[in-house]
C-alpha cells in the first residue's frame, strides 16, 4: 500500500499532494427491549487526496474504489486548478516524518464472534430490563472497529496507523401513566474487547435513575449558583467554549479574531481550558492528526486568559501560528477541517473536594449528566441528564428536567471554583462540525462551580 | 451485480432483498466570499438482506472489488443471530412516475456552479458580515430488488445551495442561513427568493429590541417549525407505536389537532429531494395522509416494523449501505399543495399584521434534545424577531420559548402565505397561541 499510495503521488505534479487511504472493519449489535435488531458486520474501504496548485485553491477527490486512486490524484488536480484565488493558501511547516502507530488491540474485536458480542451486549440490556416493570423500554448498542490508516504527502510524511475502538451505550425509558423519563449510559474507548467486559454497574444505574425520576420534581426554573459534574463541565467547554477555539471560526473573519483575541481574559484565574490530542489512550488521541501533525497538549485558556487556539496547517500559516495538530477528518469521506481531540477543564491546584465545593451553597443546583447540548456561537443550551438540589451545603433531593441556558462568556467568567477531582468522560458519541460526524472526541473536568445561572424546566405552559 | 447476489441468495437463504447505490457529489465551498475548495466524491456500495431459516440478517460493504461471497457469507451469520420475523418481501409492481433525474442538473459543468455560487456572493457580500456559501450537486443511481421478483431502479439528481451570513459585533453574533435544496438547479427566480430571504432576515435583525414576556402569540416560520413537527414525526413513526412510546397511538380516527391541520408524506412531489418511484425496499411510493383536517390517519412503516405490528408497509423504508433498513419519511408536507408561495421571503407571511405584542422564531437551539416525542419543549432562541402592534420591530436575544406541541397544536390561530420547501419539508408559518416567552 505504501508504493501505491508513493505511486500515485509521484504522478502528480501539484504543489502539494495529499493522499489518505483507510480500510475499517467494525461490527455492530443493537437490542430494543428485549429483541435484537440488528447483529451486523461491515466492511468500509475508500480513500481520499487533496491536491493544491500554486495560486489556487484545494482540489479534494474522495473514492471507494481503490483502483481509481491515479486517476483520482488527476482528478483533484483539475479540481484545484479550476479555483482561482488572488491571496493564495499557504501551509504552515510541518517537519517530514515516516512512522508507523500500532495501537494495542486489546484483545482484537475481529477475532471474536458476533455471537459472543451479542450475550454480552444482551447481558448489559438485561442488567437494564432487571431494573423492574416501570422500565417500559430499552435501546442498547454495541459497536467495534479496527482502522488502518495511510496517511502520505508530497512532502515526504508517510504515516501508517492501526487503531481498535469500542462503543457501548444503552438508553432506559422509564414509564408510569403519562409520565416519561429516561436514563442514558455511555461508553467509549480506544481499546477493543477486553474494555469491553464488566459493564453492568453502569446500565443497571441509568435503568435506576430513570425509574427514580419519575418521582423527581421538575425543577423550579429560576437562577441559582449551579454545579457541574465533571461530565456536564467536559460537554459544556467543548461546546460552549472549544468550537469558538477552531481556528477556523476566527481566520477569515476580522470581528470573529477580535472577539476571539489572544491575551483577552475570559475567566476568573481559577480556569485553566485546554485541548490534548497526544493524552494516552483516549478516543480523541492520534499520534499524528490527518494531515500529519504531530499532536500535543494546547492551552487554550490559563489563569482565565485566552492564550492559544486550535489549527490546522493552512490556518496556523494564515494567522502566523503554529500547527497543533488538530486537522482531522472523520473518514476518507471529509477532506480534514479543525477539530477538537480531548478537550479539558484541568482540575484546580488545591482546588478541593466535591464536597468543600459546596459547603456554603445555601440553595443551588447539582446539575449532573448530559442528554444533550447546543451551542449558536455565545448562546448555549444543556439538557442534564438528571440534577440534585443543594440545601445547606448538602446534596438534597433529586431533580428532573434541568436545562441550562446562557451566555457563554457570562458563563465562563462566572465559573468562581473548580475542585481538584479532574476526570475524563470516557463516553461513545462524538462532535459534529461541517457535517461530518460524529468524529470520537474526550472531554474532561473535575467539579466546576459557576455563582449564578439560569435553570429552566418548568417553565410555565 | 444484484441480480447475481440475488441468485446466490436463492440457493443459500429463503429470500432476501438487495440494494445498490452509487453516487457522485460535486461540492463547492466559498469561505468569506472566496471560493476556496472544489470536492468530488464516488461512492459505491451494497446493502443485503437475508432471511435464513426465519431469521433476518444484514450486511453492507463499499469493497464491491472484493466477491460477493463475502457479503453474503456475512449477511448470513447476522442472520443466525437474528430474531425470528415473518418477513414478506413486496411482489413485483408498476412503478408510478416521478421525475427524480434532470438533465440540466447531471451536466450543469464545474464553471456553471462556480457560477451560480459567484452570484450569490456578488449579491449578499458585504461589509462587516462573513459570508459563506455551500453548492452541492449530487447524481446517484439505485437499483432495489427482492427474491419475490419485485425490482426498481432509477437515477436522481439532487442540488443543495446554503448560504450563510455571520455579523460579528463586539460580542454580539448574528447568524443567518437559508438555502434552496430541489432536483434541479435553482432557476433565477429561487436564487431571487434565496437573496431576499436572507437580506430580509439579515435587516430586521440588525436591530436589538427587548424581548417581550409571558403567555403569547408566536409565529413559527418554516424554518423555526422544526421544534414544533419534530414530536409528530417522531410519533407518526409505526415504530414508535409499536414501541408504545407514541403519545398519537391507537388514536387513529381521532381529531386531536387543529381542524385546519393536515400533515402528508408525498414522495412523488415533483423535482424534490425525497421524491422516489419506489422506497429501499422496493415498495411502490404512493402520497399518504399521515394527518387530515386535524385527525389522525395514518402511521408510516417499513417491511420489518409492519411485519411485527402486523400490517403493511407503506413504502417508507430507508436504508444505507451499512446497517438494517429503518422508516423515513421522503417530503412531509404541511397542508397537501406543497405550491411555494410568492412572498414566501417575508418572516411570517403576513401574520405579524395582525399581532399586537407577540414574536417571530425562525431558529431555536438545542431542538432534538431531550424528551422529544413527548412533545414539550423549551429552547432559548437562536434567531428571532419581535412583533409589537403589527410591526416586526427588530431582533430579540436572550429570550427562551417553552411549550407543549400537542396543546398548542390543538387550536391554530393562523397560517402564513408564506409555504415554502426547506430540504425535504413544506409548511407555511404557523401562529401559535398562548406560547410561554420568558426573558433570560
Amino acid at each position: 500500500m505504501k508504493d501505491r499510495l508513493r505511486d500515485a503521488l509521484k504522478s502528480s505534479r501539484a504543489d502539494y499532494r495529499e493522499i489518505r487511504v483507510e480500510r475499517t472493519w467494525s461490527s455492530a449489535v443493537a437490542f430494543r427491549g428485549r429483541r435484537l435488531e440488528a447483529a451486523t458486520a461491515s466492511e468500509d474501504v475508500g480513500g481520499l487526496v487533496r491536491v493544491l496548485h500554486k495560486g489556487c485553491g484545494w482540489g479534494v477527490a474522495s473514492f471507494t474504489s481503490l483502483d481509481r486512486l491515479p486517476a483520482m490524484v488527476a482528478r483533484a488536480g483539475e479540481l484545484s486548478r479550476a479555483v482561482r484565488l488572488d491571496d493564495p493558501i499557504r501551509l504552515a511547516e510541518v517537519f517530514p516524518r515516516e512512522a508507523d502507530a500500532v495501537l494495542d488491540l486489546d484483545g482484537d474485536v475481529r477475532g471474536v464472534p458476533l455471537a459472543e458480542k451479542k450475550r454480552l451486549l444482551e447481558a448489559y440490556n438485561g442488567a437494564m430490563l432487571a431494573v423492574g416493570d416501570r422500565v417500559v423500554d430499552t435501546q442498547a448498542s454495541y459497536r467495534d472497529e479496527v482502522s488502518e490508516v495511510w496517511y502520505a504527502n508530497s512532502e515526504g510524511t508517510l504515516i501508517y496507523q492501526l487503531r481498535p475502538e469500542v462503543v457501548l451505550s444503552g438508553t432506559a425509558i422509564a414509564r408510569r401513566d403519562g409520565v416519561i423519563e429516561k436514563g442514558l449510559e455511555s461508553l467509549g474507548y480506544r481499546k477493543g474487547w477486553n474494555a469491553a467486559q464488566g459493564r453492568e454497574t453502569g446500565f443497571r444505574a441509568v435503568a435506576e435513575r430513570a425509574v427514580a425520576l419519575l418521582d423527581a420534581p421538575g425543577v423550579k426554573g429560576g437562577t441559582y449558583p449551579v454545579v457541574l459534574d465533571p461530565e456536564l463541565g467536559g460537554v459544556f467547554i467543548h461546546e460552549a467554549f472549544g468550537h469558538l477555539s477552531e481556528a477556523d471560526f476566527v481566520y477569515e473573519n476580522p470581528q470573529a479574531r477580535e472577539m476571539m483575541t489572544l491575551g483577552r481574559r475570559f475567566g476568573k484565574p481559577v480556569l485553566n481550558v485546554g485541548d490534548n490530542g497526544a493524552a494516552a489512550g483516549l478516543r480523541g488521541t492520534s499520534p499524528f492528526d490527518d494531515e500529519g501533525t504531530p499532536t500535543q497538549d494546547t492551552a487554550l485558556i490559563k489563569d482565565g486568559v485566552l492564550v492559544g487556539r486550535l489549527h490546522s496547517r493552512e490556518t496556523a500559516a494564515r494567522l502566523g501560528e503554529r500547527p497543533t495538530g488538530n486537522a482531522r477528518a472523520l473518514s476518507f469521506r471529509h477532506a480534514p477541517i479543525v477539530r477538537m481531540t480531548n478537550t479539558y477543564i484541568a482540575a484546580s491546584r488545591g482546588g478541593g473536594t466535591f464536597a468543600e465545593l459546596i459547603k456554603d451553597i445555601p440553595l443551588g443546583v447539582y446539575a449532573c449528566g448530559a442528554f444533550g447540548g447546543q451551542t449558536l456561537l455565545e448562546n448555549f443550551s444543556f439538557t442534564a441528564a438528571y440534577g440534585y438540589m443543594i440545601r445547606d451545603g448538602q446534596v438534597a433531593e433529586l431533580v428532573k428536567d434541568v436545562v441550562l441556558a446562557g451566555n457563554l462568556f457570562q458563563t465562563l467568567d462566572r465559573i468562581e471554583r473548580v475542585a481538584g477531582d479532574f476526570q475524563w468522560n470516557q463516553m461513545g458519541g462524538g462532535c459534529g462540525k461541517g457535517g461530518q460526524f460524529p468524529l470520537p472526541v474526550t472531554e474532561g473536568a473535575p467539579h466546576v462551580r459557576i455563582e449564578e445561572a439560569l435553570v429552566g424546566g418548568d417553565v410555565a405552559v | 451485480m444484484i441480480a447475481d447476489l440475488l441468485g446466490a441468495v436463492r440457493r443459500r437463504a429463503q429470500g432476501g432483498d438487495a440494494l445498490w447505490r452509487r453516487e457522485e457529489r460535486t461540492g463547492l465551498a466559498f469561505e468569506s466570499g472566496r471560493l476556496k475548495s472544489a470536492t468530488t466524491t464516488e461512492e459505491a456500495g451494497v446493502n443485503l438482506r437475508v432471511v435464513k431459516d426465519g431469521r433476518v440478517g444484514v450486511a453492507g460493504t463499499t469493497a464491491a472489488d472484493t466477491a460477493t461471497d463475502g457479503l453474503l457469507d456475512r449477511a448470513l451469520a447476522s442472520a443466525a443471530l437474528g430474531e425470528t420475523l415473518d418477513l414478506t418481501f413486496p411482489p413485483p409492481s408498476p412503478l408510478p412516475h416521478v421525475p427524480t433525474f434532470i438533465d440540466g442538473a447531471a451536466n450543469a459543468s464545474l464553471a456553471a456552479l462556480i457560477g451560480v455560487g459567484q452570484e450569490l456572493v456578488a449579491r449578499l457580500n458585504r461589509d462587516g458580515c462573513q459570508l459563506n456559501v455551500a453548492i452541492e450537486r449530487e447524481v446517484s443511481e439505485t437499483e432495489i430488488a427482492n427474491t419475490a421478483g419485485a425490482a426498481g431502479r432509477y437515477r436522481a439528481t439532487g442540488v443543495g445551495v446554503g448560504v450563510d451570513l455571520t455579523r460579528i459585533a463586539g460580542d454580539d453574533v448574528l447568524m443567518v442561513y437559508d438555502q434552496y435544496v430541489g432536483a434541479a438547479l435553482p432557476s433565477a427566480a429561487e436564487l431571487d427568493a434565496l437573496v431576499r430571504s436572507v437580506t430580509t432576515r439579515l435587516e430586521l435583525a440588525l436591530t436589538v429590541v427587548e424581548p417581550p414576556e409571558g403567555a403569547l402569540p408566536v409565529i413559527f416560520t418554516p424554518a423555526g417549525l422544526a421544534a414544533i413537527l419534530l414530536p409528530l414525526e417522531q410519533a407518526l413513526s409505526g415504530k414508535a407505536v409499536l414501541q408504545g412510546v407514541s403519545p398519537l397511538g391507537g388514536k387513529t380516527g381521532e381529531r386531536v389537532f387543529d381542524e385546519r391541520f393536515s400533515l402528508t408524506d408525498d414522495p412523488l412531489a415533483a423535482g424534490r429531494a425525497g421524491s422516489r418511484p419506489c422506497d429501499d425496499e422496493a415498495v411502490p411510493s404512493r402520497p399518504l395522509r399521515l394527518v387530515e383536517e386535524g385527525v389522525v390517519r395514518q402511521f408510516v412503516y417499513d417491511l420489518e416494523t409492519a411485519a411485527r405490528a402486523g400490517t403493511t408497509s407503506t413504502g417508507h423504508g430507508r436504508r444505507g449501505i451499512f446497517g438494517k433498513p429503518g422508516i423515513a419519511y421522503a417530503n412531509l408536507l404541511v397542508g397537501t399543495n406543497g405550491q411555494p408561495a410568492t412572498d414566501a421571503w417575508q418572516p411570517g407571511g403576513g401574520l405579524a399584521a395582525g399581532l399586537r405584542n407577540g414574536l417571530i422564531v425562525e431558529d431555536l437551539i438545542g431542538v432534538g434534545q431531550g424528551n422529544v416525542i413527548g412533545g414539550t419543549f423549551s429552547h432559548p432562541v437562536a434567531l428571532a424577531y419581535r412583533v409589537d402592534r403589527g410591526e416586526i420591530t427588530g431582533r430579540v436575544k436572550d429570550a427562551a420559548v417553552a411549550g407543549n406541541v400537542y396543546e398548542l397544536l390543538k387550536r391554530i390561530g393562523g397560517f402564513g402565505s408564506d409555504g415554502r420547501w426547506l430540504g425535504t419539508r413544506f409548511a407555511p408559518s404557523l401562529l401559535l397561541e398562548g406560547v410561554s416567552v420568558a426573558r433570560r
